[in-house]
């Protein structure tokens, strides 16, 4: 079945320049803000690992975001009962249009757009939602946890919180769905209409999906996370959030670090594939050659397949991976990666180096870990 | 997803994609129930890398694509019951702002347990009939599917000789904060939506000649969506088709979609069945009991899904 869409000049449909990053917050397990985990990384620090426990199977190792990280959100009626993960993302988006000087009122919630970008939703409802069906029939299931069980929460949460009454989505994918959802956004400000787009990543951990992960051969029992080692050990699971203000440049044009090209990437249908399709976006993104590269390496398959683009396409550039310090936090991870990558181009300063060459071009690689990749590309503007 | 990609391959074989834009609600979650009732087990999930795997929502497009080699990137919307209009919306904006030619669209779901189980919980389904519209509704019946749409660019289709089957001409979408799970009473989410795609099409609400209402039977869903119909069309045919094919959740949009072009083909209006009883608080033209013949050249047809997500489109008949 086939439905034509007609290409009409109606609709406000304009082309914009470079999208802007006009605001940044983000919820991580060293904490919450900008400013204070950005020292922390330079400090060198990674996130302490805790155990969390199984009822089910072993324990493992995670991440975790810090209770105090979100402790003003608990006063906000629609996330008093909420999962994590709706937390994270109020922390990390509010903190994004803070950054930006944004207020929201009743004009401006028409211009703007939510996109929030998840893997694995809110796990922990939906395992505590469905371990009562299991252990004690389907008239135990309550119907407080099952709306929160829906990928959409968080985003109907945040919205509400905002006042947003428009566009808002949720996409849904791997850890590459965080850059996918800024290729969405670069889409809808194609569009008169909308002043900005606000892209929430966010992601919540859980024995459920160490489980899961620890079986798909992907987790390893503690830290560190060894990108780029052969062989590769595996990651640790975290869990937090990420977001990004992103404006077409007429609405803000002096914002120090710009969106200059996104690829909304390919699959692969298997992981030998992996590399074949992380080249091909090191092949469109590499030009004007990054001088620094976000990596998505998390000491798994991930690591090789990047390894070999970077020496084919930018083998001089520095390479970084904030997955060492914060671990795989899927959902929320590429968008920590890319505000990793506009803090150094603002900075002049890369983690973990004592000294980096002027860079005005990063490129962040985001290969998931489910068959997704894509890539971003940012400039320092002058 | 693969049937229906197929069916869409079958009549378009040389389409390809340069963007995904699908749909879902759960994804693959039958695959996590079996994954999760495995450890309840302590026997271990048998395959459980596969579980895992095929539990991730987008994992059903991915292998779709795979199937007919199709590389294109893929955004998979879950905006739970709008998805489906959510992604042919979001597809028919890629390619009017002409940034791409051609947008795969579509949406698809599967019942599972929890999902299942979930709605009951809400008292939002019902053991009876399905009755959208009805004064004696009581609720949903859940359903199943997919669907697949080839938006591409007009021009170029007409230039390559394509069967044009209908024109997508208007997306509406807004948000709706008033409760997780509850639309406001007052339909304004659902009437901001319709009156965005609307302005969208550049059309006024005069222009419509039938909706497909998003119809779930449920009190509060028709009571909203009623009311926003009412209060914006004058006389509308509408019906809703979940009487006769359940609730599809994030494959319902799309489904419906096709359902809206079959409208458009053949000038048939599908009804609205298991209807008794008007509600007396709604001002509606519904479509009863039986099929009606009509002049279709434009169709709106409707989405609403928990959290507060109002999604529609308007197509259009092509004419010669």
């Amino acid at each position: 079945m086939s439905a034509l869409s007609k290409s009409a000049a109606e609709g406000g449909i304009s082309i914009p320049g470079p999208l802007s990053i006009a605001g940044m917050g983000w919820v991580t397990p060293l904490g919450s803000g900008i400013e204070e985990v950005w020292a922390h990384l330079l400090k060198g620090e990674t996130a302490a690992a805790t155990t969390i426990s199984s009822p089910l199977g072993p324990s493992h190792a995670v991440f975790r975001v810090p209770p105090e990280a979100t402790a003003q959100t608990a006063a906000h009626p629609r996330l008093r009962r909420s999962s994590a993960i709706s937390r994270f993302a109020a922390v990390a988006g509010l903190e994004a249009l803070t950054n930006a000087n944004v207020r929201i009122d009743a004009e401006t919630s028409k211009r703007i757009a939510l996109i929030f970008a998840v893997s694995n939703g809110g796990v922990i409802y939906t395992k505590r939602f469905y371990h009562d069906i299991v252990e004690s029939g389907a008239h135990a299931a309550s119907p407080l946890l099952f709306p929160e069980t829906v990928f959409n929460a968080p985003a109907s949460h945040l919205a509400a919180i905002l006042g947003i009454t428009g566009t808002s989505y949720t996409l849904v994918g791997d850890g590459a769905v965080g850059v996918l959802a800024l290729k969405m956004a670069e889409d809808l400000l194609r569009d008169d209409a909308l002043d900005y787009c606000l892209v929430v990543g966010a992601e919540e951990a859980d024995w459920l999906l160490c489980d899961a992960y620890r079986k798909w051969r992907l987790l390893r029992p503690a830290p560190p996370i060894e990108p780029f080692q052969e062989p590769p050990r595996g990651t640790i699971f975290s869990e937090g959030a990420g977001a990004l203000l992103l404006s077409a440049e007429r609405v803000a044009s002096s914002c120090p670090v710009s969106i200059e090209r996104i690829s909304a990437g390919t699959n692969f249908a298997k992981r030998r594939e992996a590399p074949a399709a992380v080249e091909k976006i090191f092949a469109e993104l590499c030009d004007p050659i990054p001088g620094l590269i976000c990596a998505s390496a998390n000491g798994t398959f991930i690591d090789a397949a990047e390894r070999t683009a970077i020496e084919k396409h930018s083998p001089d550039a520095q390479v970084y991976s904030i997955k060492v310090a914060l671990g795989e936090s899927v959902g929320a991870s590429s968008l920590w990666q890319t505000i990793v990558a506009a803090q150094a181009l603002m900075k002049q300063n890369v983690p973990g180096k004592t000294k980096i060459d002027l860079v005005q071009i990063a490129l962040i690689s985001t290969c998931g870990l489910n068959q997704q990749v894509a890539g971003v590309l940012l400039r320092l503007n002058p | 997803m693969i049937l229906a990609l197929q069916e869409a391959m079958v009549q378009s074989e040389y389409f390809q994609p340069e963007l995904t834009v699908m749909g879902t609600t759960s994804g693959g979650m039958t695959f996590g129930e079996a994954y999760y009732r495995g450890l309840q087990a302590k026997a271990g999930a048998p395959h459980a890398a596969s579980l895992i795997a095929n539990y991730t929502p987008q994992k059903p497009v991915m292998d779709a694509q795979e199937a007919f080699r199709i590389t294109a990137p893929c955004q998979v919307i879950a905006n739970a019951c709008a998805s489906g209009t959510n992604a042919i919306g979001h597809a028919f904006e890629c390619v009017r702002s002409g940034r791409y030619q051609r947008v795969m669209a579509g949406g698809y779901d599967a019942i599972s347990e929890l999902v299942f189980v979930g709605f009951d919980s809400l008292q939002a389904s019902t053991p009876e009939l399905c009755r959208p519209f009805d004064s004696e509704r009581t609720g949903m019946v859940l359903g199943e599917g997919a669907a697949v749409l080839f938006l591409e660019n007009f021009d170029a289709a007409k230039a390559r000789g394509a069967k044009i089957l209908a024109e997508v001409i208007g997306y509406g979408i807004s948000t709706d904060n008033y409760h997780l799970t509850q639309p406001n009473p007052s339909g304004s989410g659902a009437r901001l939506a319709m009156e965005g795609a609307l302005r969208s099409a550049g059309m006024e609400a005069a222009a419509i000649d039938y909706i497909n209402a998003h119809g779930t039977a449920t009190p509060f869903n028709d009571a909203a969506e009623g009311k926003a119909i009412a209060e914006l069309f004058n006389g509308v045919p509408v019906s809703s088709t979940k009487g006769m094919m359940g609730h599809s959740l994030g494959a319902a949009g799309a489904i419906e979609a096709v359902i809206s072009i079959l409208t458009l083909r053949d000038q048939l209006l599908p009804p609205n069945i298991n209807f008794r009883k008007p509600d007396g608080d709604l001002d509606l033209n519904i479509v009863a009991n039986q099929v009606q013949t009509g002049q279709v050249r434009t169709v709106l047809s409707n989405s609403f899904g928990f959290g507060g997500t109002n999604a529609c489109i308007i197509l259009r008949s092509v004419t010669a």
